[in-house]
């Protein structure tokens, strides 16, 4: 009896001083053990989904956020907020590329975060949006060297979804439209070389001489992903193809074409990565035409009557690249199971009868294809149809995707030859 | 007995027992209460490090913008404050402007800025900044796989544009064709040179209006109208050509803003044609009576000033982070600029707002008129890359007009006080940096009771400028003021030294009172309207509160300059800023 009262005693005495050790080691060895709230799962008062939006469908994106906002919506119980931030695709995936965001190094997890460190990711994207599906691949492509997985899904229940569509299409100042097809009887970029290389400028095209040299408008591939796209373009129809790769673009005779090409640019130089925004605030003053996104040009066409009294036309060339814009979850730690869930419920919204119906409002054609692009009143197809665009997209080729080497000769390309 | 030992044995053990348990819980108490208090100390010294520079909460945001759209967003900001709008947590959301010449904005926001937005009156400076950032931290970046995206700054937005234009008298712009014929760069640069009566005048190449001026000259002098290469920029017929035009161009300046200032005070007769934006054309109409200004959209194409806004993104080590509420107030003056209410605001004092929905053709526009054409401009002129700008900014330096300055300070015993006297040593030296061209001259004269010449006017060549360093750290203070006799010694020798082709000017400063001179400021005016011919121009500078206001603004009319009152604290920049007349 007496020896069992020691024995207990002695347990109790035990006990209490490997609690009293553990918690003193817990507090020298700077806290970093795993967090009680790790051992209870908490309820957040809010789910923030924060959604890197690419430029064309930001406008839209960002008001159906506001839509999706107003109707409280809860997930287990918990209120949702949707936050957008614009960032240009090709921008968004150099941050990508260098972790800006601070996705977390193979072999580091949450719990092994202090807390200044898990305070840093509280800004972590959700969900992104880029223009184009080769983004994400390429994104995926970084982090497979870094973390040995991809990032972004491409099935399942995460994998990324297509929101809505556009294309590349010429857009032409009507007066000097006129002007280029009298002359060539169309527009293409082999038309748009020739004017651009054109010695004597407008006059000697049949243009008015006040109107300088031919101008074409390209965004800044540093700055938008539709300045790749651009080029990848001229370059499918200066081989008519749609595969173009690295030997395509080192080749001399074509590298010389495309500079001749990009000498009739005015202004690399400006800081907007808006590059539609900036052909209707500037007008023809810094550019005559130029093939952009087929929403952005109808987005800006009331702006540009408005400001200008030169309406655009609208011309499909014959090699067409789509922007395809897919909702992308990213499916790392750095997010919380509710954020990730919570984002595709978003992506759900965005693909409803209602929001694509909206999205022709903003010149973008629907990925559902039980909303035609005369389902609204609203619809630009609808209220500039007399501006060439086309509900049907007449017959063409579409452009391959560029793969990681293209890309990156192009970039060089372009950094040694035009923007130096 | 052994009950008795073993109940005095059991309370023995149960208090030792409470007694382990007491200890066991004070123990975790302190290690708890420790845990508070190290995580607080830590929290403290991480604000005081990573936020040096403001409190990790604050929401206030200094936005560096150029001179001349200083006053307006000033008072937007003023406005955007005046709503006390707030962040989440409550912080009061606040914009500061501060009015920085957009050439130093991008030196300054490369390391450290006393500001955390930037607005350039052009994109061409951001495109500077962000060559020069990545040519600062590019390592690095050739591993990454897409080798872009790394800035300085967020993505930018505009909120007004203007083009730039010439602007020039009516009946000066009737001269040369207006409106009828087509005016170009080289029709200004033509009748400058035919016509030595002709005044024209662009601002320093700090400044969008300026950089383009002297871009214009360049493509002209290389016969070209776009592709400038730094091979065309150099080649010496190009730099022959923009010599023989900016021997035209009456001086230069800090910009637009204060060209207008002095056709305000010195009328009609100051200058025919300045290069400046749109805005300043319909700015002037509005608000001043006589003969309107026109604007001159030049043939060969022109440039757009766009006024871009950007938050920096600062963070470098030893930077102070930009905080969460700065983001917030930052995005909630871009909304504000860009409400349609401000956008019409902008509209009102002449600027093309970046709201294509505000009509520019409406009843009561500032463009209804003929004086500008909304219209316009139909081409614009090739921006060359950004080290091909450098180049024309740097070859500038020897193609502008020469200048002969005599800087005339004062030495007398009161620049001790508050060392005076050092920071105008500082000053000095400042001013003597800015002059860069390899055909202007310096002089240094000093007076106290006496004058003394300390250097003689001569060329900065590395030998002169040394010897004129030398020169101002020597500077002492003592005796009593000889000022007009300092400016009428400066005078004299520019009427020996100095040339017609060249600026000739004295920046004359003092802290006091005007009390030993033999000459008198009469007299001093009889010899300037005896050598009127000669223009020579009188800059005059009030260092202090001590100095005569009246004497030395009355010294700045009849030199046909300008006087400017200075402090301890701004006396350097201010002679910094004369010197971008030169």
């Amino acid at each position: 009896m007496e020896r069992t009262r020691w024995i207990f005693i002695g347990i109790l005495v035990v006990v209490l001083l490997i609690i009293g050790v553990s918690v003193v080691a817990r507090i020298v060895t700077g806290g970093n053990s795993p967090d009680e709230t790790e051992l209870v799962l908490v309820a957040p008062e809010t789910i923030t989904v924060r959604v890197l939006t690419a430029l064309p469908v930001e406008p839209w994106v960002r008001d159906a956020a506001t839509a999706y906002n107003a109707t409280n919506p809860t997930l287990n119980g918990v209120p949702v907020k949707v936050e957008i931030t614009p960032m240009d695709g090709l921008t968004a995936l150099g941050r990508w590329d260098r972790n800006d965001f601070g996705a977390l190094e193979a072999g580091k997890t949450m719990e092994s975060l202090t807390e200044a460190e898990k305070a840093a990711l509280k800004n972590f994207p959700t969900a992104w949006i880029p223009d184009s599906r080769y983004l994400v691949e390429l994104a995926n492509a970084s982090y497979k060297e870094r973390l040995g997985r991809d990032v972004f899904l491409t099935d399942g229940e995460y994998r990324a979804r297509p929101i809505a569509i556009s294309l590349f299409t010429w857009g032409i100042y009507e007066s000097r439209a006129t002007v280029l097809e009298q002359r060539f009887g169309g527009v293409s970029w082999n038309i748009i070389h020739d004017a651009a290389v054109a010695k004597g400028g407008w006059p000697e095209l049949g243009g008015d001489p006040s109107w300088g040299f031919f101008k074409l408008v390209v965004p800044n591939p540093n700055k938008n992903a539709g300045g790749l796209t651009a080029m990848v373009a001229a370059a499918g129809e200066y081989y008519k193809r749609t595969d173009i790769s690295v030997a395509d673009f080192t080749d001399p005779q074509f590298q010389t074409w495309l500079r001749e090409l990009m000498g009739s640019v005015t202004d690399f130089s400006s800081a907007s990565a808006y590059t539609a925004e900036d052909f209707a605030l500037f007008g023809y003053s810094v550019g005559d035409g130029g093939q952009l996104l087929e929403s952005d040009l109808l987005q800006n066409m009331q702006g540009i009557l408005t400001r200008w009294d030169d309406p655009l036309k609208i011309y499909y060339p014959q090699y067409v690249t789509w922007f395809e814009f897919p909702f992308t979850i990213w499916v790392g730690p750095e997010t919380s199971a509710l954020e990730k869930n919570a984002a595709l419920e978003f992506q759900r919204f965005l693909l409803s009868e209602e929001q694509q119906k909206a999205a022709l409002a903003y010149g973008l054609r629907p990925t559902n294809p039980n909303v035609p692009l005369d389902a609204t009143p609203e619809s630009l197809f609808v209220k500039w149809k007399d501006r060439g665009v086309e509900m049907v997209v007449p017959r063409s080729d579409a452009m391959r995707n560029p793969d990681r080497e293209v890309l990156l000769a192009l970039l060089r390309w372009f950094q040694l030859n035009v923007a130096k | 007995m052994s009950n008795q030992f073993n109940d005095k044995q059991r309370t023995t053990l149960i208090i030792g027992a409470i007694g382990i348990v007491v200890v066991c819980m004070c123990v975790i108490l302190t290690a708890w209460a420790g845990q508070s208090v190290w995580n607080s100390l830590r929290e403290r010294r991480g604000v005081t490090t990573s936020q040096g520079g403001w409190d990790s909460t604050t929401a206030e945001v200094t936005v560096a913008v150029s001179p001349g759209m200083a006053s307006t967003l000033a008072k937007l900001a003023e406005q955007f404050n005046a709503q006390a709008r707030k962040t989440p947590d409550g912080s009061p959301m606040l914009v500061r402007t501060l009015s920085v010449v957009p050439e130093k904005m991008v030196e300054q926001s490369l390391a450290n800025p006393p500001f955390q937005a930037i607005a350039p009156d052009s994109s061409l400076w951001l495109n500077q900044l962000d060559q020069r950032w990545v040519t600062q931290y590019s390592a690095g970046e050739g591993e990454s796989l897409i080798p872009i995206g790394n800035r300085r700054f967020g993505d930018p937005v505009r909120y007004a544009a203007s083009p730039v234009v010439i602007a020039a008298w009516e009946s000066v712009a009737r001269g040369l064709g207006w409106p009828g014929r087509d005016i170009g760069w080289k029709d200004i640069q033509q009748k400058a040179t035919a016509d030595p009566t002709f005044k024209w005048n662009h601002p320093s190449t700090g400044h969008a209006s300026g950089l383009l001026a002297t871009l214009a000259e360049f493509y002209a002098g290389a016969g070209l109208t776009r592709g400038l290469t730094e091979e065309a920029a150099t080649a010496q017929t190009t730099l022959d050509y923009v010599r023989a035009v900016e021997a035209t161009v009456r001086f230069y300046g800090e910009g637009e803003d204060v060209i207008v200032q002095r056709l305000a005070a010195e009328g009609r007769n100051f200058l025919d044609a300045f290069v400046a934006q749109e805005q300043v054309v319909i700015a002037w109409n509005q608000t001043q009576p006589g003969e309107r200004l026109v604007a001159i959209y030049p043939a060969e194409g022109t440039l757009w000033a766009d006024h871009p806004l950007a938050l920096l993104e600062l963070g470098m080590p030893g930077e102070t982070p930009i905080t969460d509420n700065q983001r917030r107030t930052y995005q909630a003056f871009v909304d504000y600029l860009i409400s349609a209410e401000v956008q019409q605001q902008l509209l009102s004092v002449g600027y093309r707002p970046v709201d294509l929905d505000v009509r520019l053709d409406r009843t009561g526009s500032p463009f209804s008129g003929d004086a500008v054409d909304r219209r316009q401009p139909q081409t614009t002129l090739q921006i060359p890359a950004a080290n091909v700008v450098e180049v024309v900014q740097n070859v500038w330096w020897y193609t502008k007009r020469p200048t002969n300055i005599y800087l005339v300070v004062d030495t007398s015993g009161s620049m001790e006080e508050n060392d005076k006297i050092g920071l105008t040593r500082v000053a000095l030296r400042s001013f003597v940096d800015q002059i860069r061209g390899d055909r202007d001259q310096v002089g240094l004269i000093t007076f106290a009771t006496n004058v003394y010449v300390e250097r003689p006017l001569q060329p900065l060549d590395e030998a002169g400028r040394t010897a004129l360093y030398t020169a101002i750290e020597r500077l002492s203070a003592s005796g009593n003021t000889a000022l007009i006799d300092g400016v009428w010694e400066a005078y004299s020798r520019l009427l020996v030294e100095g040339n017609a082709e060249a600026i000739n000017a004295i920046v004359v400063m003092t802290d006091g009172q005007e009390n030993s001179s033999r000459q008198s400021l009469s007299a001093l005016q009889r010899r300037i309207q005896q050598e009127q011919g000669k223009q020579i121009v009188i800059f005059t500078i009030a260092f202090g509160k001590d100095a005569d206001e009246k004497f030395m603004r009355s010294m700045a009319e009849m030199g046909g300059g300008q006087y400017r009152r200075a402090t301890e604290t701004d006396i350097e920049d201010l002679y910094k800023i004369i010197s971008t007349y030169f």
